[in-house]
């Protein structure tokens, strides 16, 4: 069965100032036994602060919060990327992260060669990559441009691409940072559609975002972030009372 | 717009479910085993570059080439060794100084240059290493070719002997990887040891017998083959020049082997989850 499952899970990041990352200062202050001014200290910033979640197959989660609240923190740590610095994160099922799809792409690479590379970051086998290329290039619509170097590309064409290569895989977790737009107004309605289809079939949906409409249209759960904590735990979403 | 939640100075650390030695040799399997994702990510790193330019990674190739073509005759006249017992040597003697120098090099930037693999999802971090790794021996097999024409020049033959180059390989193997782990945590926290490893690499190519023989070192001079690189190189060398592999040099890059692996393995259970926070 699919879950998800935070248990006062935090997030520091500790900011080195530019001397700090250097080793002299750090040998420096090892071998005077004391800490020279103030460069060899760092901050740690408080990204998100004893959050807990528990997420079930069907659970379908907004997330909103002003800027900087800790909103693509609190995808990143879902997706794997941060662990913990306290707390426990455990998790069932696989998962999509359609939080910034362009990352990773190999501009020198051609199309189709991206979808080799993006398939295998992405955890799936050389077969499977092969039997759905062909669906990924119709679907992109990119034609004969898959042969050429994606540096050749225009942005719209790159999330085109990056787009139909994400969404292509079936998945029990999705993870959304506000709604994509992707291409132009042709591609946009099939994108939508393909977009609603996932949505619809994935166990876990979890989608940060600023417009009320849209969580209000997606979600049954809703959870506020500020600074870095959960101001509630996630609440049930009727019609209206966010 | 927020405000930021500043903590006093206080050791950072990782929750303790992220650092123990099970869940690290996870890891490591989990990175390892998945051998089509690295070695992919390396070959189209490869094929990227020949993509450019007419020669590509061959340039390298072609300049060790020349490199060798001009320092074997002035250096076997300098030394007063023979050419075709020098030539050999040097070439192997360059040829895996190369391959050496520069996976240690690059070990530097593994987890920097992951950077944007780590920040989209969960990987585990001995896939990047491996893709080091496997990149550098796809280098080594295009510059291993020039050793070809100068052991036939030389009267080199085969001898089954050369075998044990495999063995020796794999040994030097190991040993980039447990580098390449320690030195990639180590630089993407600390920013600058990137450029003391470039430097230190740069002394240690004089302080190995890559251009001279080992054997016209005075006594005293010896304990500089104790440097690590020189009996690396030793053990993928001699094979393939027909001689034997001292059973001293066995030992120690046994010794050897034990102590990186041991700090590699550490340092991956320690400050592994660490690496994503400091990218």
């Amino acid at each position: 069965m699919t879950f998800l499952k935070l248990d006062n899970v935090s997030i520091d990041f500790p900011i080195y100032g530019a001397r700090s990352k250097s080793l002299k200062t750090t040998l420096a202050s090892a071998a005077t036994g004391g800490r020279i001014g103030v460069n060899t200290e760092y901050t740690i910033v408080e990204a998100l602060r004893d959050v807990t979640l528990d997420l079930r197959a069907g659970d379908r989660l907004g997330l909103v919060g002003h800027n900087g609240a800790g909103k693509s923190t609190l995808l990143q740590t879902l997706a794997g990327v941060y662990p913990p610095t306290r707390g426990t994160y455990r998790r069932r099922g696989t998962i999509a992260s359609l939080i910034n799809p362009l990352l990773g792409i190999e501009l020198d690479a051609s199309g189709y060669e991206n979808i080799l590379i993006r398939g295998l970051v992405l955890g799936i086998d050389r077969r499977t990559i092969r039997q759905t290329t062909p669906a990924i290039v119709e679907f992109s619509g990119l034609g004969e441009y898959l042969s050429m170097p994606v540096r050749t590309y225009s942005t719209g064409m790159m999330m085109r691409l990056a787009f139909s290569i994400v969404t292509s895989i079936r998945t029990d977790i999705l993870l959304m940072d506000e709604w994509l737009s992707v291409g132009d107004e042709k591609f946009q309605q099939q994108a939508e559609t393909r977009l609603q289809e996932i949505v619809s079939n994935v166990g876990i949906l979890v989608l940060a975002s600023h417009s009320r409409g849209l969580i209000e249209r997606e979600c049954n759960l809703v959870m506020e972030l500020t600074h870095g904590v959960a101001s509630s735990p996630p609440t049930r979403l009727f019609k209206g009372n966010l | 717009m927020s405000e930021l939640k500043i903590q006093p100075p206080a050791r950072f650390r990782m929750s303790d479910t992220a650092s123990s030695m099970e869940s690290a040799w996870d890891d490591w399997w989990a990175g390892t085993r998945n051998v089509d994702l690295w070695w992919t990510l390396a070959w189209y790193e490869i094929v990227l570059r020949y993509r450019r330019s007419l020669l590509g990674p061959l340039w390298i190739t072609l300049s060790m080439g020349a490199m060798l073509l001009g320092m074997g005759p002035l250096y076997s006249a300098l030394f007063n060794i023979p050419l075709n017992k020098f030539y050999p040597h040097l070439a192997l003697g360059i040829i895996f100084w190369n391959f050496l120098s520069s996976s240690i090099n690059d070990s530097c930037q593994v987890f920097i240059s992951a950077g944007p693999f780590l920040k989209q999802g969960e990987f585990p971090r001995s896939t990047f290493v491996w893709k080091c790794i496997a990149r550098q021996l796809i280098q080594l097999a295009h510059h291993v070719v020039l050793y070809v024409p100068v052991a036939i020049w030389a009267g080199i033959t085969w001898s089954p002997r050369m075998l044990v180059f495999v063995p020796g390989l794999l040994i030097v193997l190991v040993n980039l990887h447990a580098i390449a782990i320690t030195l990639g945590i180590m630089c993407a926290r600390f920013r600058d040891v990137g450029q003391i490893v470039a430097s230190t690499m740069q002394l240690l190519m004089f302080m190995t017998p890559v251009f001279w023989f080992p054997e016209s070192l005075p006594g005293r001079a010896r304990f500089v083959l104790y440097n690590p690189l020189a009996q690396l190189l030793d053990v993928m060398r001699v094979p393939l020049l027909g001689g034997f592999v001292a059973p001293g040099t066995w030992w120690f890059l046994g010794g050897l082997t034990c102590l990186t692996v041991a700090v590699a393995a550490i340092l991956y259970t320690k400050k592994r989850a660490h690496i994503i926070y400091w990218l």
